[in-house]
């Protein structure tokens, strides 16, 4: 572990693919923009590309060539560079985790891309250290040597390294999830970007020419097609979200939550106990009405090139009821508690003004413009109301000793657990409005990753924003009742 | 009821306020009196310029006169032992508590104008948030600073 050693050499093909990825789009620009004209233009574009192509090819292979890691003095080295040499020397106190991944080029080879993640402090991505190709084996041995000396420093605190099994997805949540997830969106929408890349080289524009008096008579023929495509990319995205989330577990390992998923694409995700800042429960719509809802944790590590590192899955799809039998006994220090104090009833007219406020301009400016067609517009107010009274529903906190539980609606219902001692600060707002109504709004942010995430409920009583800024406040506590 | 926090910021606040005002103010006219020729030039209908002037005068009026002395008026702070609370804004009034022990590090900066007044903004950030006292005088921005970090070096908790 001590000599310097390369990475596996796949790492150089990995490298070039990735340059290559990051050219295609220049590369294309420059083969479609000048290969109309035939002749001259078009030789030069493509040698351009090629020799485009070729340089990535060499510098895959060079930066493989100079790229060596070892393990000295309790620090992790690494050395790498073409031209400019560079050195990185990361201390084992200052690595948060070590994630490791396998794609399918890894997993042909029986290897794994290490990423080695340091405190998000910095913030940026030169912080952590990628091995992108090294075999397990090797892998295991880092993971080692750095778990043995952090816990030569703390080896009485934690005697014991058993596994405990918390969570693993089973079949049927698996197509849940699949089912529920907005995967087809995702690749509509890559699809349609895809489309705009090409287009240059497709005449849409004499194609839609042709087709517009074609497509008038066959209306029917069309909403066919366009039905059988979004099925095709809803089953795509199916596709997609389970191969992702196949596999998925949660064990706990000494200190850590360890978070393994994928079938193609294997990762492995190490969170610290102690960096979890606070817990949080999605409940999309469509998963709320069967009950089911996504776990959250927001972790301190991270940077903010890796969003994944502060932003983690616990449980991807689990009966909301369930949550606290499944993971209450591994995060003792949280209540996870469902019992909240709801909106008062007052605040109800409040969520609907609010949403009147931008609806009825639109509506009536429909109604001005579009005469009678205008009228569509009041779908838009119904739609905007309903999901006002959804939001003043969704609204509520309770205060567990030193838990903040905040709960609301952005389109999701989304129940946010912070430990007092996590949270960053705390605000308390009052328009005028509230005022008149004696209504308030509390805002708790914690810190994850690069950022902050946090929560904010509108319109509680105000009585009880005061509860929550006093409990939280440190002076004002010892000061008591008085005031 | 809670009780407001102590402190008032330093009255040339104002002035410094008026005088962006006053820069915002130029910012906007130039803006409007553009638009207000381009309507001229391609025959646009006279209403809007007229909408444009009003808009002009009202905002003129709030962003130099009104708005700066309730801004004033509303902010307040305090440091405290173990906290530091702010209070802020006109329309929406926001308290915010932020505990001594999760403050990263504490700046003062100082623009042109801030400093022809001899003034400095304290800025505290946390992991999370970072929160602005404005227009403090120069030498209390400093002490403020000094004190602040001083406080939150003290308790040390893990984050």
């Amino acid at each position: 572990m001590f000599e310097p050693k390369r990475l596996h050499p796949i790492a150089s093909v990995i490298n070039t693919l990735k340059g290559i990825k990051n050219m295609l789009i220049p590369v294309a620009a420059i083969l479609f923009s000048a290969g109309r004209d035939g002749g001259l233009s078009m030789i030069f574009s493509l040698i351009a590309a090629l020799v485009i192509v070729l340089f990535t090819f060499v510098s895959g292979i060079l930066s493989w060539y100079r790229y060596t890691y070892r393990i000295e003095n309790d620090e992790v080295r690494i050395e790498y560079g073409i031209f400019v040499r560079k050195k990185r020397y990361i201390p084992f106190e200052r690595i948060q985790s070590i994630d490791l991944t396998e794609g399918i080029l890894q997993r042909l080879f029986g290897l794994v891309k290490v990423k080695i993640e340091t405190a998000g402090s910095s913030g940026d991505d030169e912080a952590e250290a990628v091995l992108s190709a090294i075999s397990k084996g090797e892998a295991s041995l880092i993971q080692d040597y750095v778990a043995a000396a952090k816990n030569a420093d703390t080896r009485d605190t934690q005697a014991e390294s058993e596994i405990e099994q918390i969570f693993n997805i089973s079949t049927r949540q698996l197509v849940i999830l699949s089912l529920t997830s907005g995967g087809t969106g995702v690749v509509i929408s890559a699809l349609f970007a895809l489309l705009s890349q090409f287009d240059d080289l497709i005449p849409f524009k004499r194609l839609f020419r042709g087709l517009k008096d074609w497509a008038i008579h066959n209306l029917i023929t069309i909403a066919f097609f366009v039905f059988i495509g979004l099925s095709i990319a809803w089953m795509i995205g199916l596709i997609i979200t389970m191969l992702k989330y196949a596999n998925f577990a949660v064990v706990k390992k000494e200190g850590d939550l360890i978070i393994s998923q994928g079938l193609l694409e294997k990762k492995q995700i190490t969170v610290p106990l102690k960096r979890i800042q606070a817990i949080r429960i999605n409940e999309p719509i469509i998963r709320q009405l069967i009950g089911y809802g996504t776990v959250y944790i927001e972790s301190a590590g991270g940077s903010s090139a890796n969003e994944e590192g502060a932003n983690v899955t616990l449980l991807p799809i689990v009966k909301v009821d369930q949550i606290r039998s499944i993971i209450g006994p591994y995060l003792p220090e949280y209540a996870l508690t469902t019992d909240f104090t709801p909106l008062p009833k007052r605040a109800k007219r409040r969520y609907l003004f609010r949403s009147w406020f931008f609806t009825i301009p639109v509506v009536t400016a429909a109604l001005i413009f579009l005469k009678i067609w205008g009228l569509l517009a009041l779908i838009l107010m119904a739609l905007g109301s309903f999901w006002a009274i959804a939001k003043f529903k969704a609204g509520g906190w309770s205060i567990h000793q030193r838990q903040l539980s905040l709960r609301y609606r952005t389109i999701d219902r989304v129940t946010v657990f912070m430990l007092k001692n996590k949270i960053q600060s705390l605000e308390m707002q009052e328009s005028y409005f509230q005022r008149r109504q004696d209504l308030g709004t509390v805002g708790a942010s914690v810190s994850s990753g690069f950022g902050g995430a946090g929560g904010t409920v509108s319109d509680l009583e105000i009585s009880d924003v005061q509860k929550i800024y006093q409990w939280y406040s440190r002076e004002k506590q010892k000061q008591g009742s008085l005031d | 009821m809670l009780t407001e926090p102590q402190n008032r910021i330093s009255p040339k606040a104002l002035t410094v306020w008026r005088i962006s005002g006053v820069i915002r103010a130029v910012i906007e006219w130039s803006i409007a009196a553009t638009a207000i020729v381009l309507l001229h030039i391609f025959q646009g209908p006279q209403w809007i310029s007229i909408i444009l002037i009003i808009l002009g005068v009202i905002f003129t009026i709030l962003h130099i006169l009104i708005f700066p002395s309730l801004r004033w008026k509303r902010w307040r702070y305090e440091v405290r032992e173990e906290e530091l609370e702010l209070q802020e804004g006109i329309f929406i009034r926001t308290r915010t508590l932020v505990p001594m022990v999760r403050v990263q590090h504490v700046d003062t900066v100082q623009g042109p104008i801030l400093r022809k007044y001899k003034l400095a903004s304290v800025i505290v950030h946390t992991a999370a948030t970072m929160h602005t006292i404005p227009a403090l005088d120069e030498t209390e921005a400093e002490e403020l600073r000094h004190y602040i970090s001083k406080l939150a070096r003290v308790v040390e908790e893990d984050v």
